[in-house]
């Protein structure tokens, strides 16, 4: 009797180990940046939740240590099967081979479709005409302004570069501590995302920089600086400061993003619109910078297969973006719902608008030596290191050399 | 085999096994690192050989591409200031500090252990609390200067190419303050009382009792505090992170900042490695000073 309990055990736990063993076969590792909305982290618990027989491990790495643990892991072997990179850093990893191609897998896929996806981010995920990734949101930059300065000041929403430099100047207020306009011109990556919409709205590119155009509108910038429309402090401000003061009214305009419209919602107390960042000239080629990560696989993963699914469950989730996590799909095929704020609603609408324009920072592999060229030639031309000329022909000779020119 | 025992617990063979393990370890966490990056600033370097020891020779590309930077004479300017005026406020308004807390008077050795709050906390929160004194247009500084009819508009510390290096310069010299001043300290209570009443009776002034009793009997203790200031600051990185990036445009970069941004911002790990190869020249002065002024301690 004894014996036939224990054997009956026994044989009652092989048979859930059996099954246990049959499930768990696969787990797939996941590493990315995940911000207090934690999107990563519950795409990857429920994507685990919906598969029996698979496992995901998701590790939370912090922004400056996300690409360097990358490469790391590349080095020694340990990738991880998925990972969510910031775009411009996109194709470090995807031009050298770390990257899986899984340009054949989506186009045999009923869940994602290239066709719905803004240009933009797209072409950051893509090297060489392969498909390595896919965007997992998008974002992009406008101008705010403050509706009520601009009511009393009797200023419209500037258009146009010269628009901008006389509404700063008409708005500019230091009697009342009022900055005309606020935005990063800082030395690291935001101020490049900042200042390179303004060289591709003038024709000019990532690859040419030095441009009439683009010389025309470091030396609009520096204006600004001199005539003290703007606080010296943009270039060393981030984002999110410079726009903290335009939220607390000491700036009449901003250059942001979306990223804003929560906090601004909250703190601001006058009224507050957007419109698409001012062209070179009326009806000018428009242009802004695109921000956000993309999902990749590593060419090293034993479970490609699977780990594609996971990706292609995180694009189903796409109409959740918005309303759950406060981000912006990279697609125009969902509708943005009503945030229950008719300004931030306006606002949104003018931010998918912009995102037509949008474009990425590359994609190159050495994006992070292109882009500290062009901060270094801002900042250089703003605090009167050299004229604007002369410090876009410097970016120029390190962009070329870069580039193998 | 008795002798040998003998020999390690009681003679030449416990001194070479002292002096062994000192070495060991000498080589294994210093010595192996070393030379990897002095390896590393001649080789080309990827991500996939990033694990690797032998990679492809780049002989003096490396070196060459450093050169050839556009701010590579800006870096070694700033490296030089930063290094030469942080060390000269932190070794003068520390000697002065040493001295003055030295006249004992009624709660000196409380008010100096309090100075040494500025010297355990950590670099990134003490570039933190300069951030917010040295904002532009809020900072506490600028409105204390305002206050008192000084400046008419705020002065941009962190943000004005004249002025961003000399923002943490200030904040390094206050932050290095306190250990230069302790150690000096110590030194200014090992000179024997007696000299100075002796200088006092044969009319010796305040200023030749400086000049021929303190700094004579202070030589090997100064000689020691600078050479670590000048380790000290050359180690000190987290103010920049905290206070200016190195901008504006590098104008308050350093190598040690500038060695790391190449590693870890451009991921160009050979030229990161180079650039730290070319602060071995002011460590090499640093170590020769401290060696030779610590000789003489021992001798003495």
């Amino acid at each position: 009797m004894k014996l036939n309990m224990i054997l009956g055990t026994v044989a009652g736990l092989s048979v859930s180990l059996g099954a246990l063993m049959a499930h768990a076969q696969t787990t797939l590792t996941i590493w990315g940046l995940d911000g207090d909305n934690n999107l990563i982290g519950t795409l990857a618990a429920e994507f685990d939740a919906a598969n029996d027989d698979i496992v995901v491990d998701f590790r939370a790495i912090a922004f400056d240590e996300l690409v360097p643990e990358a490469l790391k892991a590349v080095a020694t072997g340990n990738a991880p099967d998925i990972i969510c990179l910031d775009n411009p850093d996109f194709a470090m990893f995807s031009s050298r081979g770390a990257m899986l191609d899984i340009t054949e897998m989506v186009a045999a896929s009923d869940i994602i479709d290239t066709s719905v996806y803004y240009e933009g981010p797209l072409a950051s995920a893509m090297w060489d005409g392969k498909l390595y990734g896919v965007p997992k949101a998008t974002n992009t930059i406008a101008l705010f302004y403050n509706k009520d300065l601009l009511d009393a000041a009797g200023v419209t929403p500037p258009q146009t570069w010269d628009e901008l430099l006389e509404a700063a100047r008409a708005l500019n207020d230091p009697e009342n501590n009022v900055y005309g306009l606020t935005w990063s011109a800082k030395g690291n990556e935001e101020g490049t995302f900042q200042f390179l919409p303004w060289i591709q709205m003038s024709g000019g590119s990532f690859e040419e920089v030095n441009g009439p155009g683009a010389v025309k509108a470091l030396e609009l910038w520096k204006t600004i600086l001199d005539e003290k429309l703007a606080s010296q402090d943009v270039l060393s401000q981030g984002q999110w400061d410079s726009t903290g003061t335009f939220n607390a009214g000491n700036a009449a305009m901003a250059i942001s993003g979306p990223w804003e419209l929560n906090r601004m919602a909250a703190d601001a107390t006058f009224d507050w619109g957007v419109t698409l960042l001012p062209t070179e000239v009326a009806g000018g080629q428009r242009s802004s910078a695109m921000g956000d990560f993309n999902w990749g696989i590593f060419a090293t993963t034993e479970h490609p297969e699977e780990a594609f699914e996971a990706i292609e469950f995180f694009v189903a989730q796409s109409d959740r973006l918005f309303p759950e996590f406060a981000n912006i799909p990279p697609r125009s095929d969902i509708a943005l719902p009503s945030t229950g704020d008719a300004r931030k609603d306006e606002a949104l609408a003018v931010f998918v608008e912009q995102l037509k324009y949008a474009q990425p920072r590359g994609p190159h592999p050495d994006w992070a030596k292109i882009s500290k060229a062009i901060y270094d030639a801002m900042q250089s031309a703003m605090t009167g290191q050299a004229s604007a000329q002369d410090a876009l022909d410097t970016a120029q000779a390190s962009i070329d050399a870069v580039l193998g020119n | 085999m008795k002798r040998l025992f003998i020999s390690i617990s009681d003679g030449k063979g416990f001194d070479i096994l002292l002096v062994g393990l000192a070495m060991f370890f000498l080589l294994a966490l210093a010595g192996i690192p070393l030379l990897y990056n002095v390896l590393m600033s001649f080789q080309e370097v990827d991500m996939f050989t990033l694990g690797s020891f032998i990679r492809p020779w780049a002989g003096l590309d490396n070196y060459r591409y450093i050169f050839a930077q556009p701010e590579f004479w800006l870096v070694m300017k700033n490296t030089a200031l930063f290094v030469f005026c942080s060390m000269a406020g932190q070794f003068v308004l520390g000697f002065g500090l040493a001295i003055f807390f030295q006249q004992n008077f009624w709660g000196a050795s409380t008010i100096r252990g309090l100075f040494l709050v500025s010297w355990v906390m950590p670099g990134l929160v003490v570039g933190g609390i300069w951030s917010f004194i040295l904002a532009g247009d809020y900072g506490v500084l600028n409105a204390i200067l305002e206050g008192l009819g000084i400046i008419d508009e705020p002065v941009f510390w962190k943000s004005d190419p004249d002025l961003a290096i000399w923002a943490v310069i200030i904040a390094n010299i206050w932050l290095g303050l306190a250990f230069n001043m302790l150690l000096l300290s110590v030194g200014l209570a090992a000179i024997p009382r007696d000299l100075y009443e002796a200088a006092e009776l044969d009319g010796a002034t305040a200023w030749q009792r400086f000049r021929t009793i303190t700094l004579p009997m202070m030589r090997s203790t100064i000689g020691a505090v600078l050479a670590l200031g000048l380790i000290g600051t050359l180690q000190q990185f987290d103010l920049f992170p905290a206070m200016t990036e190195g901008g504006p445009a590098n104008t308050s970069s350093v190598t040690q900042y500038w060695a790391w941004q190449m590693s870890f911002k451009q991921y160009d790990f050979a030229r990161g490695a180079t650039i730290s190869m070319l602060m071995l020249v002011f460590v090499f002065m640093a170590a020769i000073v401290y060696v030779r002024s610590t000789r003489g301690e021992v001798r003495g």
